[in-house]
């Protein structure tokens, strides 16, 4: 019997006959059905063609935002969230990146993985200051690479972060500088290829958009973003 | 983050958690949170861990057990400082005018006994004998000697019950609350009230450990907290266990003189325990799925509030509580009530409402089970016979009745399909305790 690694709910295994008869691998579970079910997916679902968000019914594509977006930037970004940042994905990321509890990547990570790899792009992942690294000892979202292959073209231009992204308010955030640079070495290996972005969350998308310019600049063919939540 | 170096007497805490300011105190003693070897184990909480689950990347790693704690890490060491007893000698810091009867004061001398002399004892009283009054004379003893005390328990509701009856009692003595849900910034103080999982941030802490409702989950049978028990007791303190109904755990250790007891069977208002009412009543748990209850419980519902009595209402599951909520208010009682299960967002102000009768009754699952006092209420469970309820908890719930001198006595009805064994434990528990009792 093993527990919930979100609510430590102890589960039982679930092996259905037709499981038995055609041989199916099943997977290990990692969390109860109901913790499962309060992630909403936002595949299959009418989404933003820009930034990825659930659209409503008022809502036109590109949403609001992106639109503002237009006017700001000079190429047209394209992102996609695989799940609704609701209060279940909050939580998850409070205990993912900030408590630091790093099995926690096991959750998500093969489902991005197979998403990231079907796009056929070179993935390159958000990085994290000096300072992250050394306090948390992990990347949140290379953790959630694990079983791809990526190339850490980025870095972040400073030692430190003044302020939590999660602490600034929309202002602040679309006021924010190029929090990145470019690795060098690295940066032949994107020049004319297509590139994914990888993060975990996309708020505002200026962290992405930021990191894409640069991508831009290093002369990769196209950019788009794929991120965990939205 | 630590403010003060007080802040730090007596804990244990993440390097992380330290200002750049005081990382470099000549009395500050460091050792790894994670030992290696022989094998991966956290040095907080004493799990043992699995490599590949524990693991961050460049050859880390991290304790997923008490994470919520803040995290342990190979990244960070912990640190701590001995602790100093820095506690003014006060003689008579009892702030308390009350009376112990005459059994109460022969157990409250065993009890100064126990912290003079450092051992180990078990407090057997039965519920409401008035346990948290007998500690007075021994913790007033531990302040006329500067020791650091320690109270805890491991539910959230026993400890908050007593912080306000031992601040009361000791009002010139700082005394802290700590447990999981409270905004209260930590301070060095003289008595801590918190529950057993805060121990694990204490380090050599506690010259006198006081655990309260031992048998009780989560701390029986869990080794993460045996483990901070250890750790937060001094190498050379005193350790009180004070319960009800001791587990068989406690019990062999009595037998094996690892541990002394005393025994305190009769209430301190001299009467007997209420012995519980057993009603068979067919089809119960059917009946709480389909949300109606048997005429003769919602009779009883609507007798009891037709005469001002409060009431408890146990059921078994978190599920159950909505189910019987329906039920209740279908059969058009009119009162006021609320359910209140483990994880309740409002638990807390649920209870309160309780207390200040601003409630008729509650409907609750066994978290409202023990260390909670509401003067002159009675007790209905329904599905008593359900595997939830084990003997302990029943004879427990059975202790929520008759606690106050204006009205010792009340109804305790255990509502059941089928006699069983939990039950018949319970009832022959209370008999056995009246029976002694009885020979005083």
């Amino acid at each position: 019997m093993k527990e919930c690694l979100l609510c430590q709910v102890p589960m039982r295994a679930e092996v259905s006959f037709d499981d038995i008869i055609l041989f199916t691998r099943v997977e290990p579970m990692l969390i109860c059905q109901d913790c499962q079910s309060a992630f909403e997916k936002l595949t299959g679902q009418a989404t933003c063609r820009q930034c990825g968000r659930r659209l409503t019914v008022v809502m036109e594509n590109p949403c609001y935002d992106c639109q503002r977006w237009q006017h700001q930037i000079s190429f047209n970004f394209r992102n996609v969230g695989l799940y609704e940042y609701n209060a279940a994905m909050k939580d998850y990321m409070k205990r993912y990146k900030f408590l630091g509890d790093y099995r926690l990547r096991w959750l998500f990570a093969k489902q991005l993985g197979q998403f990231a790899l079907k796009t056929k792009r070179l993935l390159v992942p958000i990085p994290v200051t000096a300072d992250t690294m050394a306090v948390r000892g992990f990347n949140q979202v290379t953790g959630l690479l694990e079983r791809c292959h990526y190339i850490e073209v980025l870095r972040a231009a400073q030692l430190t972060k003044n302020r939590r992204q999660s602490e600034k308010n929309r202002v602040d955030r679309l006021r924010l500088s190029q929090p990145f640079e470019l690795v060098k070495e690295k940066a032949h290996l994107i020049a004319g290829k297509k590139v994914a972005l990888i993060d975990d969350v996309y708020t505002t998308g200026t962290t992405i958009r930021c990191a894409a310019t640069l991508l831009y600049q290093a002369g990769a063919a196209s950019v788009i973003g794929i991120t965990l939540a939205r | 983050m630590i403010n003060h170096i007080s802040e730090l007497y007596g804990r244990q805490l993440s390097s992380l958690e330290l200002p750049s300011e005081l990382a470099n105190l000549p009395q500050l003693n460091q050792r790894d949170a994670i030992d290696l070897k022989p094998k991966l184990r956290c040095a907080r909480c004493g799990a043992k861990l699995n490599r590949k689950q524990a693991a961050l990347p460049n050859g880390q790693f991290y304790c997923y057990v008490c994470i919520q704690m803040k995290r342990m890490d190979t990244l960070h060491q912990l640190v701590f400082i001995e602790e100093p007893n820095r506690f003014p000698k006060k003689l008579d810091a009892l702030s308390w005018d009350g009376q112990l009867t005459g059994l109460q004061e022969v157990c409250a001398d065993m009890v100064v006994d126990v912290f003079k002399n450092r051992k180990r004892h078990l407090l057997w009283a039965v519920t409401g004998a008035g346990k948290t009054e007998m500690l007075f004379k021994g913790i007033n003893w531990g302040i006329a000697h500067g020791k650091r005390i320690a109270i805890a328990s491991p539910r959230i509701d026993v400890c908050i019950e007593l912080f306000p009856r031992i601040q009361a009692a000791f009002q010139k003595t700082p005394v802290i609350l700590l447990h999981g849900k409270s905004e209260q910034p930590y301070k060095y103080s003289q008595i801590v009230i918190c529950t057993t999982h805060q121990l694990l941030r204490f380090y050599h802490a506690f010259d006198i450990l006081i655990i309260d409702e031992v048998d009780v989950f989560p701390f029986s049978g869990n080794p993460m907290l045996h483990f901070g028990v250890n750790n937060a007791i001094k190498p050379n303190g005193a350790m009180l266990y004070l319960t009800a109904t001791p587990d068989q755990h406690l019990l062999s250790q009595v037998r094996r003189k690892r541990l002394s007891i005393s025994y305190l069977p009769i209430r301190y208002h001299g009467h007997l325990l209420p012995e519980p009412t057993i009603i068979k009543i067919k089809n119960l748990s059917h009946q709480i799925t389909l949300k109606s209850l048997n005429k003769r419980i919602l009779k009883m519902i609507a007798q009891l509030i037709s005469q001002k009595q409060r009431f408890l209402l146990f059921v078994p599951h978190i599920k159950d509580l909505a189910a019987v909520k329906s039920a209740i208010q279908q059969a058009h009682i009119q009162a006021n009530f609320d359910t209140v299960y483990s994880a309740d967002p409002d638990r807390i102000e649920k209870v309160a409402a309780m207390r200040n009768r601003r409630l008729d009754f509650i409907i609750t699952t066994t978290i409202l089970e023990r260390g909670v006092t509401f003067p002159g209420t009675d007790v209905l469970v329904l599905k008593a016979d359900d595997a939830i309820f084990s003997a302990a908890a029943l004879v427990q719930i059975a202790g929520r009745v008759g606690r106050s001198s204006e009205r010792p006595d009340g109804r305790v009805l255990f509502y059941c399909e089928s006699h069983c064994a939990t039950v018949r434990s319970c009832q022959r528990q209370i008999r056995q305790m009246n029976q002694r009792a009885w020979r005083l």
